[in-house]
């Protein structure tokens, strides 16, 4: 069925699926779906893609979209270099920097 | 149903023993206890199990500390961290990639050296590195930061939720009742004994109740009338994006105060303290804090400078004077045990929740856990450990 490969957070590669899956294993909460599938802990942290997991969630577990509530975004609100933070100049990305949302 | 194993149905009435916090901690135990044969068990989480520091921790674990106390009770920890995947039937992604505790100056480099000769009285398996050899094993390292250090082969890190969800399905098969979004609002004692628990759910009756509630230790304790010399402090931490791999052991600063591993997703985790740990209770990151950390990790590792910072978050622990947990029972009041004060709680769970189980079943305290006896706290016979990236400040 390639509906359940539909791709609902484009960070971490979570398909409709995999959430699927994770209710039916019994982490139907969002809070472990967050834990489970790595869905809201990406560069965006859900900005993307929360809606469609919440209601991905509820239509697989009957809750009420609206009572689901999105895990804590964390800061940054875009993935910010380590070397801007402490205050130096920033250094060029090394060789294996994967992308993010800051570029 | 927030994760497989929690109960489904309601609460009973009675249970023979009752866990507060559904924590590593709290879990472990629960199994510890059911695999002895106790039935009748509870655990009650407030939130979702995992939801305190177990779910918010750096994963790390060691047994290289320089105390006999420590060392002996997180080297049984250690052993059993090696086969869990196998005893609970679950993966927790342990991961022995090498521990090292790191020195910079030639006072710590020494320090090192005399808790390797104990390391090795004691049987414990680690090697005095000096700063040649900690060059190689983690040349991602800053050379100026390096002295040399203490390895542990064996130690390294495990998953923090994955470990969680395997006591928690691990003790469910054997019958523990784990109770999600229950949360413990008043312990009944008389006459020196415990009576039972008030929940937000209802009253229960039970002979024995363990306060395993991690950074709200100390106000479960004082349900129970029994005052806990702690302080709840927030130890914060951050994760980058994934990178390609550049640092296999698992790493504590004595000099920075900090710890970091590269997970096998890629991502830095890790995290810093700063020389006084604050009392604290928000779960909300500091700016302080962050600064800190980038500061402490470029340093640490100059390569970090073009890396993202993806997040940064915190959890409450709940400490003691020599930040050493509280384990085992309270003389006056029979029934109620302590299982708090947990620093290094995640690499401890293993050990803790077998020898506490020990002392609930049999009565006796084991050895290897009567050094941390809450009468240590209030005699003022604290543990003295020097290797710790933590810190009370002056304490
Ligand atoms: C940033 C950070 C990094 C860390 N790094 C490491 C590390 O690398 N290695 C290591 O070994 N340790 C580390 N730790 C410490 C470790 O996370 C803790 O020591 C450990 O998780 C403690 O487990 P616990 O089960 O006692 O507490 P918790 O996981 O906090 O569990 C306590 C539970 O009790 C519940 N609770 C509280 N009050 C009540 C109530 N009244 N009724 C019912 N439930 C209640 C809470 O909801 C919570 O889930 C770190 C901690 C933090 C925050």
């Amino acid at each position: 069925m390639l509906a359940g490969k539909v791709i609902l957070c484009l960070c971490q590669d979570v398909t409709i699926d995999d959430i699927d899956r994770a209710v039916s294993l019994g982490y139907d909460h969002p809070e472990t779906i967050k834990r489970f599938t790595a869905a809201f802990m990406g560069p965006c942290q859900g900005k993307a893609c929360h809606d469609a997991i919440l209601e991905a969630i509820a239509a697989r577990t009957g809750a009420d979209p609206s009572s689901l509530r999105r895990p804590t975004a964390r800061p940054p609100a875009l993935p910010v270099r380590l070397g801007i933070l402490a205050g130096g100049e920033p250094a060029d990305a090394p060789p294996g920097a994967g992308a993010s949302a800051e570029g | 149903m927030p994760i497989p194993g929690v109960a489904r149905g309601g609460l009973r009435r009675t249970y023979d023993v009752v866990i507060v916090g559904g924590g590593i901690q709290g879990l472990a135990l629960a199994y510890e206890l059911s695999a002895r044969g106790l039935r009748d068990i509870c655990v009650l989480e407030a939130g979702y199990p995992g939801c305190g520091a177990s779910g918010r921790n750096g994963e790390l674990v060691r047994s290289a500390f320089s105390s006999v106390e420590w060392a002996t009770f997180f080297d049984a920890s250690l052993r059993r961290w090696r086969d869990l995947s196998v005893e609970l039937g679950f993966n927790v992604l342990f991961t022995p990639a090498g521990y090292l505790v790191l020195a910079s100056t030639q006072e710590e480099l020494d320090r090192c050296r005399g808790f390797a000769a104990r390391h090795r009285d004691l049987g414990l398996v680690t090697e005095l590195l000096g700063d040649r050899e900690v060059r190689e094993l983690a040349p991602a390292l800053n050379p100026e930061l390096v002295a040399g250090g203490v390895y542990q082969p064996d130690g390294g890190f495990a998953h923090h939720d994955a470990a969680v969800w395997a006591y928690a399905r691990a003790a469910a098969r054997r019958g523990v009742e784990v109770h999600p979004f229950t949360r413990v609002t008043g312990i009944r004692t008389d006459g020196g004994r415990v009576l039972g628990v008030g929940t937000t759910r209802g009253e229960i009756s039970t002979p024995v109740v363990v306060d395993a509630a991690g950074g709200h230790a100390r106000d479960v304790a004082g349900m129970a009338g029994v005052p806990l010399p702690t302080t709840t402090h927030r130890l914060e931490a951050i994760v980058t994006e994934s990178l390609a791999p550049f640092l296999r052991p698992a790493l504590a600063t004595l000099h920075l105060l900090g710890y970091c591993h590269q997970t096998t997703r890629g991502e830095l985790v890790g995290g810093t303290e700063q020389n006084v740990m604050e009392p604290a209770t928000s779960l909300n990151g500091s700016l302080r804090g962050l600064r800190d950390m980038a500061q402490k990790f470029v340093r640490l590792i100059p390569q970090l400078a073009g890396v993202r910072l993806l997040r940064h978050w915190a959890g409450i622990v709940d400490v003691t004077a020599d930040l050493a947990p509280v384990l085992g029972p309270v003389p006056e009041l029979e029934g109620f045990f302590l299982d708090c004060g947990w620093v290094y709680g995640f690499m401890g769970a293993p050990a803790a929740g077998s020898l506490l189980a020990e002392a609930i079943d049999s009565g006796n305290v084991p050895e290897l856990i009567a050094p941390f006896s809450i009468e240590r706290l209030r005699a003022g016979d604290y543990i003295r450990e020097s290797s710790l990236v933590v810190t009370l400040g002056d304490a």
